[in-house]
């Protein structure tokens, strides 16, 4: 009697492949990271002392109209320790907040001393307190000393609302005021200003003020700036 | 001809997605050949956003590479180069790249060596899931470097690559959907 065979359906394989292409995957990818690391090494970057600044991109005010703006544009990439350059002096404020308003006398008399061999820029950021709202006048206002608010503590104006801008101590700020945002205060690990980063030509951060307190701006120029002339 | 066009890395990774498109239609797109081609088409993919990333890091410490052009309409400058838009949370669209090809090569390298596993199944629905949602992100990127980056509109040639890497695969995986569909997933069959 002729039996009928059954057509066999094709079986998986006994061994589990899933294994093996792992481990294919695992010889490619540390393949590829091994190329990475040889051709072009990931730069450490952040606000810490020895790392490279976070670069942005975002508008700038230097006292006629807002143009856009890009950190890592103004460094020297071939910059090595000991050659004389541009650094660089980022301040980080609120326009609102009380300590940045009375730093304005120091930020322009460090100008006064340091604007030849250091390039001053001010981060406009909003502090997420009542009575910190701000604008691009309001920020104009600040780095112009023109009237915006009122000296009545009527919340209008800067330094909390409490003065008129063009009350601002100091000089007139002639270099850029960017227009700051969340992701640049994320970025640089801002929690409240003034904060203060001196920047080596190359764009590595040479001094943070959160890493060095009880250190001046000023002791700071003369240390890590002056020091390097 | 824009400079950018004669890289002879940029030619190689044309011709690797050439090769993969021709795996997808030779002998009437069996099982076999498809599943060499989702694997070429991913292997394109993983290499292309590594060169990517290693454009941005160079970008980053020396603010320009000599592994892509920075002029023109189609360059990498503008792109891999702006600060706000070259990452996702901080970390760079070349590692997403990177991640998410090892997963279709995994998944696309399992099924080819064991296409009748009891898995194969799950793994070809996971193939084409993990894939379809790459798309919106391709979608989204090519928007960022028409509209967002520096003096749009730019093209970088090196994530298009990337890109087409994985619509090519979208495309064999849905062949091989079909063949499994219409029993042609066994050759023998």
């Amino acid at each position: 009697m002729a039996r009928r065979r059954k057509a066999l359906a094709p079986k998986g394989k006994d061994e589990d492949v899933r294994i093996v292409a792992g481990f294919a995957l695992g010889s490619i990818l540390t393949a590829l990271m091994i190329l990475v690391v040889i051709i072009a090494p990931p730069a450490t970057v952040g606000p810490s002392e020895g790392e490279l600044a976070p670069d942005f991109s975002a508008d700038a005010y230097a006292g006629s109209n807002w143009e856009n703006f890009k950190l890592s544009d103004t460094f020297d990439y071939e910059w090595e320790e000991g050659e004389s350059g541009e650094w660089i002096l980022i301040q980080f404020i609120d326009t609102d907040c009380p300590y940045c308003w009375s730093e304005g006398e120091s930020m322009s008399n460090l100008h006064a001393e340091w604007s030849n061999d250091v390039k001053f820029i001010t981060i406009a950021v909003e502090l997420s307190l009542s009575g910190h709202d701000s604008n691009r006048e309001e920020v104009e206002s600040f780095r112009d000393q023109t009237s915006y608010g009122t000296d009545a503590n009527d919340g209008d104006g800067c330094n909390s609302g409490r003065d008129n801008c063009m009350n601002r101590p100091g000089n007139t700020h002639n270099w850029d005021y960017i227009e700051g945002s969340s992701n640049i205060m994320k970025d640089w690990e801002v929690s409240g200003t003034p904060f203060l980063v001196v920047l080596q030509p190359d764009g590595y951060v040479a001094w943070n003020q959160g890493e060095n307190k009880g250190e001046t701006i000023e002791a700071a120029m003369q240390r890590v700036v002056g020091g390097s002339q | 001809m824009n400079e950018a066009l004669s890289d002879p890395i940029l030619i190689s990774f044309i011709g690797g997605l050439l090769v993969s498109t021709y795996l997808m239609f030779i002998k009437n797109k069996n099982t076999t050949n498809l599943l060499m081609s989702s694997l070429a088409f991913a292997g394109v993919g993983i290499i292309s956003s590594t060169y990517t990333y290693i454009i941005h890091n160079k970008m980053v410490v020396q603010g320009t590479t000599s592994f892509c052009s920075s002029e023109g309409f189609i360059q990498c400058g503008s792109v891999i180069g702006d600060p706000q838009w070259n990452n996702l949370l901080g970390v760079p669209w070349g590692i997403f790249g990177v991640i998410s090809f090892s997963l279709l090569i995994f998944l696309s390298l399992s099924l080819y060596l064991d296409r009748h596993a009891k898995w194969a199944d799950d793994y070809l629905n996971y193939s084409w899931w993990a894939s379809l949602v790459g798309l919106p992100f391709v979608a989204l990127l090519v928007v960022i470097e028409l509209t967002q980056v520096e003096q749009a509109p730019h093209i970088c040639p090196f994530c298009t690559v990337a890109h087409l890497s994985l619509i090519g695969y979208v495309a064999s995986i849905y062949y091989l959907k079909d063949n499994k569909l219409n029993s042609k997933w066994s050759e023998q069959e």
